[in-house]
C-alpha cells in the first residue's frame, strides 16, 4: 500500500484547484452561501423581521440567475473542464442550471404561505431547499463519479427532509419514510454500479476509471475490440437504474404517487420539476457521454423504457381521482417524453428538431414543465383542504367562481401540461415528436401520441371540476383572497406559458 | 491473508449485497430494512476497497471516505424520520403505513 502514497504529494500539486476553477462554480457557491444566510437570519433577526428570510432567498436566487446569465466564464459554447476534470461545463449545463434556479424560486413563493398556514419553520425549509438546489446544479456538471455520487446524495438527503417536513402530518412523515427507503435502495444500487465500472475498467488497466472522459475512451476502445466485460455492463445497468429511479421512469416509478401525494405541496412541485430535471439531464449526460460507445446496446433498452414509462404513467393517471396522484403519474408520463428524446440522441447522434439539438430540446421541455407545474400548484396550494394529503377532484369544484385568477392559473397550467396549442408545453412536445420522427423511432412515437391523447382526457377531467361544475345548490361562494405576490406570479407564469413557445419557434 | 485474491473479496461483497437487498425487499420492520440498506452500502464499500487495493489506484479508497460520510448523513436524517413516524403512529412496520392511497 505504502509505495503509491509517495505519488500523492506531486499529484496533489498538479491537481490542486486554482482560482479560475473556483470561479466556474461561483453560482453554486453563491446559492450555498445564501442557504447559510437563511440560517443566520433565523438566529439573529428579531421575530418581526423574520418575514425577510424568504425575501432574501428569492432576491438572492434572482441575482444568481442574472449572474449566471451575464458574467463569468459561463455561456461559452466550448466545453470548460475544471477541478482537474471533476467538473465539465458547457451550454446545456448552464441552461439546466437556470431550470434549477427557477424552480427553487417558484417553490419558495409557494412554500412561504403554505408553511405559515401550517405553523412550520420557513427559514429551515429555505435552507434545505437552497442546499438541494446547489447540489443539483453541481450534479449536472459532474464529469467524475465522485462528484456525481456526492452531489446526487447531498440532494437526495435534503429531499428526504423536505418531503417529511411537516412533523405533525402523518401523510408527510409516511411519504418521507417511503421516499427514504426507496431512495436509499436506489443509491445503494447506483453506488454498486459505480464500484463495478470502476473496478472492471481499472482491472483492464484504465488509469482514472472514475472519470467520465476516461471511461468513454476506454469503453470506445473495448467495444471496438469486443472486450467489454460483463462486470462493466452490470455496473452500467445498475447506474442507469439508479438514475431512472430519480427520473421516475418505468420500472422505478412505483414510489412516485405515494411520495408526491404525501409530501407538502411545494415540495411536490419541487420534486416534480427540479428532481426530475436532474434525473433527466444526468441520464442524457451519461448516455451521450461516457456510455455513448455502447449506444447500440443501450438504445433498445431506453426505447423500451420510454414506451413503458409513457404507458404506465398515462394509464396510471387515468385510473386515479386524487389530483396530486394524477399529476404525479402524469409526471411519469413526462419523464417518458424526456426518455424518448434521449433515445433519439442515442439512435441518431446529433439528431435535430427544427434546428435544435437534443440537449436544447430537453432543457426547453423541462422549462415548459416547470411553468405548467407551478401554475397548477398555485391553484392546489391556495385551496383550503381539511386533510392535506387528500385532494380529490371534488375539492376543485367551483374554483373558477371563487377565484377567477386561480381558475385561470389552473387552466393555463393544465393546458400547458396537456400540450394544447399554442402553449409552451405544446411546442415542447412538438419538438420531442419531431426528434422521434427524424430518428425514425415509430414505436416510441406511437406511444407518445397515444399518451398525449390519454393525457387530454385526464387533464381535462381535472379542469372540468374547476370550471364547469357549479358549487352545491345554496352553498355560498366564498371568494379566495390572494396576496399581491401570488397574483403577479400567476400573470407572469401564464404569460410565459403562452409566449415562451412562440419565442422558441421565432428563434428559428 | 496472502492467498486471498480479488475474486474472494468480490464474492464476499456480492453475498453481503444480495443479503442486504433481500432484507430490504422481504422484511417489514423499517429499522431492519434500514439496517439492510446500510449493509448494501457496506458491501459496495468493501468491493471498492478491494478494487482499489488490487488495481493499485487510489481513487476508490478516497471514494470510500465520501461514501461513509454520505451514509452517516443518510442515517441521521433517516432515523429522525422513522422516530418521528413512530411517535405519530406508534408503529414502524411498513405494511401498516397505509395513509397514502387513492
Amino acid at each position: 500500500m505504502i509505495p503509491f502514497l509517495a505519488d500523492i504529494d506531486p499529484l496533489f500539486k498538479v491537481l490542486a484547484p486554482r482560482s479560475a476553477d473556483w470561479l466556474t462554480i461561483l453560482p453554486e457557491i453563491a446559492v450555498a452561501g445564501l442557504s447559510l444566510l437563511c440560517l443566520l437570519q433565523a438566529m439573529f433577526l428579531p421575530k418581526a423581521l423574520r418575514l425577510l428570510i424568504p425575501v432574501t432567498a428569492r432576491t438572492g436566487l434572482i441575482l444568481v440567475a442574472i449572474m449566471a446569465l451575464t458574467s463569468g466564464p459561463w455561456m461559452q459554447s466550448a466545453d470548460l473542464t475544471s477541478f482537474a476534470g471533476l467538473l465539465r461545463q458547457n451550454l446545456p449545463t448552464d441552461g439546466v442550471r437556470l431550470v434549477f434556479l427557477l424552480s427553487a424560486l417558484l417553490t419558495s413563493f409557494l412554500a412561504e404561505g403554505f408553511l405559515r398556514d401550517r405553523d412550520a419553520a420557513i427559514a429551515d425549509y429555505h435552507h434545505v431547499l437552497l442546499v438541494v438546489t446547489a447540489a443539483f446544479m453541481l450534479l449536472t456538471q459532474a464529469n467524475h463519479f465522485v462528484t456525481f455520487f456526492l452531489s446526487l446524495e447531498t440532494a437526495a438527503v435534503g429531499l428526504y427532509v423536505l418531503v417529511g417536513y411537516l412533523r405533525r402530518s402523518e401523510a408527510s412523515l409516511e411519504a418521507g419514510v417511503k421516499f427514504l427507503v426507496t431512495g436509499g435502495l436506489s443509491s445503494a444500487l447506483l453506488l454498486m454500479g459505480i464500484v463495478l465500472v470502476y473496478g472492471a475498467l481499472g482491472s483492464a488497466g484504465v488509469a482514472d476509471s472514475l472519470n467520465f472522459t476516461q471511461i468513454g475512451k476506454a469503453l470506445a476502445a473495448q467495444s471496438a475490440a469486443g472486450t467489454v466485460s460483463p462486470l462493466t455492463l452490470t455496473g452500467i445497468a445498475l447506474i442507469l437504474g439508479g438514475v431512472a429511479f430519480k427520473l421516475g421512469a418505468f420500472p422505478f416509478h412505483a414510489w412516485i404517487p405515494d411520495v408526491y401525494q404525501g409530501a407538502p405541496t411545494p415540495t411536490t412541485a419541487f420534486l416534480g420539476t427540479a428532481s426530475k430535471a436532474a434525473g433527466a439531464f444526468t441520464l442524457l449526460l451519461l448516455a451521450t457521454g461516457p456510455f455513448a460507445p455502447l449506444a447500440t446496446k443501450l438504445a433498445p433498452l431506453l426505447a423500451g423504457g420510454a414506451v413503458l414509462t409513457l404507458l404506465a404513467g398515462n394509464l396510471g393517471a387515468l385510473a386515479t381521482t386524487d389530483v396530486k396522484r394524477t399529476l404525479a403519474l402524469s409526471g411519469v408520463a413526462h419523464a417518458g417524453f424526456i426518455l424518448a428524446a434521449v433515445t433519439a440522441a442515442l439512435v441518431v447522434p446529433g439528431v435535430e428538431a427544427f434546428g435544435y439539438d437534443v440537449e436544447q430540446v430537453v432543457v426547453f421541455y423541462l422549462l415548459a414543465y416547470v411553468v405548467g407545474t407551478f401554475l397548477t400548484a398555485q391553484a392546489l396550494v391556495a385551496l383550503p383542504a381539511l386533510e392535506d394529503h387528500r385532494r380529490p377532484q371534488l375539492a376543485l369544484r367551483g374554483l373558477l367562481r371563487r377565484s377567477p385568477l386561480l381558475g385561470g392559473a389552473l387552466g393555463f397550467g393544465i393546458g400547458s401540461l396537456a400540450g394544447i396549442p399554442p402553449s409552451v408545453g405544446f411546442i415542447a412536445k412538438l419538438l420531442v415528436l419531431a426528434l422521434l420522427v427524424s430518428a425514425k423511432l415509430w414505436w416510441v412515437l406511437g406511444a407518445a401520441l397515444l399518451g398525449v391523447a390519454i393525457g387530454i382526457h385526464y387533464y381535462f377531467s381535472i379542469l372540468r371540476e374547476a370550471v364547469v361544475r357549479p358549487t352545491e345548490d345554496g352553498e355560498e361562494i366564498v371568494a379566495l383572497e390572494l396576496p399581491f405576490g401570488t397574483r403577479a406570479l400567476v400573470f407572469v407564469l401564464a404569460a410565459a406559458s403562452i409566449l415562451g413557445g412562440l419565442f422558441v419557434l421565432a428563434g428559428r | 491473508m496472502e492467498n486471498t485474491t480479488l475474486a474472494h473479496h468480490l464474492i464476499l461483497a456480492g453475498l453481503l449485497f444480495v443479503l442486504g437487498l433481500t432484507g430490504v425487499l422481504m422484511r417489514r420492520n423499517l429499522l431492519v430494512v434500514y439496517m439492510c440498506l446500510e449493509l448494501m452500502l457496506a458491501a459496495a464499500t468493501l468491493a471498492l476497497v478491494a478494487f482499489s487495493r488490487f488495481n493499485r489506484t487510489m481513487d476508490g479508497a478516497v471514494l470510500v471516505f465520501f461514501v461513509i460520510t454520505v451514509a452517516a448523513a443518510e442515517v441521521a436524517v433517516g432515523l429522525a424520520l422513522i422516530v418521528a413516524l413512530f411517535r405519530k403512529r406508534g408503529t414502524v412496520r411498513s405494511d401498516e403505513l397505509t395513509t397514502l392511497r387513492d
